[in-house]
């Protein structure tokens, strides 16, 4: 038979970057129309990870800067008693602790009188670091294990099983708090370990995924002509999954920023960078008279949460509609 | 179903043993051990003969394995052993905090549920309305605020306007003294509360617009029983199951907020002594409470599963 070219039929071609591009713009704006709340919990999400980002260009203050300012009661040579009423007196400058929010400061100053917006500025790095580092974590780990877990079934199924119940019995805070405490606790071992305690919920979400795909015909039809148990489940198996790793990757991060804060507000966290948790609770000493630490730091936190939690929620929707109020 | 029970409670008890064996090598894996830790606070005693008599003292220098077999044998009798900290025995430090964690629980609980069901109900009725775009965003803000920063603001707002006292002085329980001990709790019990159940209210309203899809609702209303029949009596009962569910996780969360909020406002209950024992390396203590709370939580769900099971045969068998 001779080849005969058939006009009509446009031959397959991989779409070019531009292509690519303009078909994820178009999806794009398709999602930000159909789910404004999740596109508005993108647009949160973006302005902090810029913020993160370009922290050092938009903080106006170094985050570690000790502002001092002109004592108003300053006296050259102070007799004791005056230093006993005012231990201050004798100095000329005194630590701006305490300022009101103002255009020199636009969330005041803390106690040891450092820039609070700074502060806020690079807390985002730390926030943001721990919720998408460990979100991969757990999704890579529960990846793994729910899929060694599904697919061989049996007593390694159940074993796994229980070790995840195990892990759900305890509260996950508990959990963060005890992994945490094992290694030194810097920012790497925080993530690491909050992506451990996160395993439970991950594997426990892929491996029903992987259960229900294991059962379909392409599946059976793979087996039948000798594929590997390797290959069926990176080829058949993992691909129809992605929908479901995608919501536990994107539904998890809200939590583990909260666990981090949650260390962090109770003196466990992770050592050496500023961390909104932390802030809240060194804002707590003097909250009647100065709560600005707090309630920026605070609402930081909720604000970043809900970016997350939010643009998972639109996600998981789109993704798999059966999941709905889960 | 007898079957479907013991298999179920074989399961349970496994799990609580899994918990137990955990908490029991988290605390000796964390660096640092108790009698170095009590020792290095009175300087000059802290000789390494010192050390190792007082880890001898608490059996600490026996092989992990031996203090491995001790605990379980135990454990399994019941005894808990006495506390590193306050050489009280475990069983009398946990009776006199479990009564605080349960009092605040309870009214979590209380204030949650009474907040997420009608607000849940509502959403659902209103679907896609105003009002339950608000109830909607403000389940959202629940969700998303850190259980201690609610309590700060909260407690902020008291200070500010002067509403109450917050000292509370003698830790109070509700029935010695229900006034002071409801001050104490305020705060924290809505917070809690807050926080806790925005799942449930979420979790309410998708069950309700699920139900109120069925059949058996048109068939109540087309027989001309009243909206409200209608809603309390058939469309909630069958919305309510799911929540009941996953009451062992609503629980989980519930306790991982008192554990903050108990630490916040000096309540002297399970969570507080979570905190303590466990950064004091408070072996005995911090191995019993961690135990007890996962009781708590799977006694919850074997509970909640049996029920199901009696409810709906389909599960038995899976």
């Amino acid at each position: 038979m001779s080849q005969i070219a058939d006009p009509t039929v446009v031959p397959l071609r991989d779409p070019t970057i531009l292509e690519r591009l303009r078909n994820a713009t178009v999806s794009l704006g398709r999602f930000l129309r159909g789910k404004p709340l999740g596109g508005s919990g993108l647009i949160v999400v973006v302005i902090f990870i810029l913020v993160a980002l370009l922290a050092p260009v938009i903080q106006r203050h170094d985050p570690d800067q000790i502002f001092e300012g002109p004592n108003p009661d300053y006296k050259a040579n102070p007799t004791v008693i005056e230093l006993a009423r005012n231990p201050d007196i004798g100095s000329p400058v005194v630590v701006e602790q305490f300022i009101e929010p103002s255009g020199g400061h636009w969330f005041g100053t803390d106690k040891f009188g450092r820039d609070i917006w700074s502060q806020v500025i690079h807390g985002a790095r730390l926030s943001l670091i721990v919720g998408l580092g460990a979100s991969v974590i757990a999704v890579v780990g529960g990846l793994i294990i729910g899929m060694i877990s599904a697919y061989y079934a049996g007593i390694v199924d159940l074993l796994i099983q229980r070790l995840v119940d195990m892990l759900q019995a305890i509260p996950f805070l508990v959990l963060v708090l005890v992994f945490t405490q094992i290694t030194e606790r810097s920012v790497l071992n925080v993530v690491l370990w909050l992506g451990v305690a996160g395993l439970a919920i991950t594997t426990r979400l892929i491996r029903s995924a992987v259960l229900g795909v294991r059962e379909s015909e392409f599946v059976l039809a793979a087996r039948v002509v000798g594929a590997s148990d390797l290959r069926i489940m990176i080829r058949h198996v993992l691909p129809n999954c992605v929908a479901v790793l995608i919501i536990a990757f994107s539904i998890g991060i809200g939590a583990y920023i909260l666990a981090e804060a949650s260390i962090s507000f109770l003196g466990a966290g992770p050592q050496g960078i500023p961390s909104w948790g932390q802030m809240v609770q060194a804002g707590r000493g003097s909250l009647d008279l100065h709560p600005w630490q707090t309630v920026f730091a605070g609402g930081a936190i909720m604000l970043i949460v809900l970016g997350f939690n939010l643009l998972g929620d639109a996600l998981r929707d789109v993704l798999d509609p059966r999941l709905r109020g889960a | 179903m007898q079957g479907y029970i013991i298999r179920r409670i074989i399961g349970a008890v496994f799990v609580v043993f899994l918990v137990g064996t955990f908490s029991f090598f988290a605390i000796r894996v964390l660096p640092g051990d108790f009698a170095t830790a009590s020792l290095g606070l009175d300087a000059g005693s802290a000789s390494a003969e010192n050390i190792a008599q007082r880890k001898a003292d608490l059996g600490l220098d026996l092989p992990i394995g031996e203090q491995y077999a001790n605990w379980l044998w135990d454990t399994v009798r019941l005894d808990l052993g006495t506390s590193f900290l306050t050489q009280n025995s475990v069983w009398y430090e946990i009776g006199r905090s479990l009564p605080y964690s349960i009092e605040l629980g309870v009214l979590i609980m209380i204030v949650g549920f009474t907040v997420a069901i009608p607000v849940g109900l509502i959403s659902a009725i209103f679907q896609d309305k105003a009002l339950d775009y608000s109830l909607r965003g403000l389940a959202i803000l629940a969700l998303a605020a850190p259980v201690f920063w609610t309590a700060a603001i909260a407690s902020l707002v008291v200070l500010q306007w002067d509403l109450f006292l917050i000292d509370v002085i003698g830790q109070p329980h509700l029935w010695e003294d229900p006034g002071r001990a409801i001050t104490w709790y305020l705060i924290p019990m809505f917070a809690g509360g807050f926080a806790g159940t925005a799942t449930t209210m979420r979790l309410l309203r998708s069950q309700m617009l699920e139900v109120l899809r069925q059949d058996y609702v048109r068939t109540a209303r087309s027989k001309g029983l009243t909206e409200s029949a209608v809603i309390i009596r058939h469309a909630l009962r069958n919305a309510l199951l799911p929540v009941l569910t996953v009451m062992g996780v609503t629980i989980a969360t519930i306790i991982g907020s008192q554990v903050i909020l108990e630490n916040m406002f000096n309540i002297p209950g399970i969570g507080n002594k979570v905190l303590t024992s466990l950064f004091a390396r408070d072996n005995p203590v911090f191995q019993s409470v961690v135990l007890i709370i996962a009781v708590f939580t799977v006694l919850t769900n074997l509970v909640v599963d049996i029920m199901y099971g009696i409810i709906d045969p389909r599960i038995r068998l899976s």
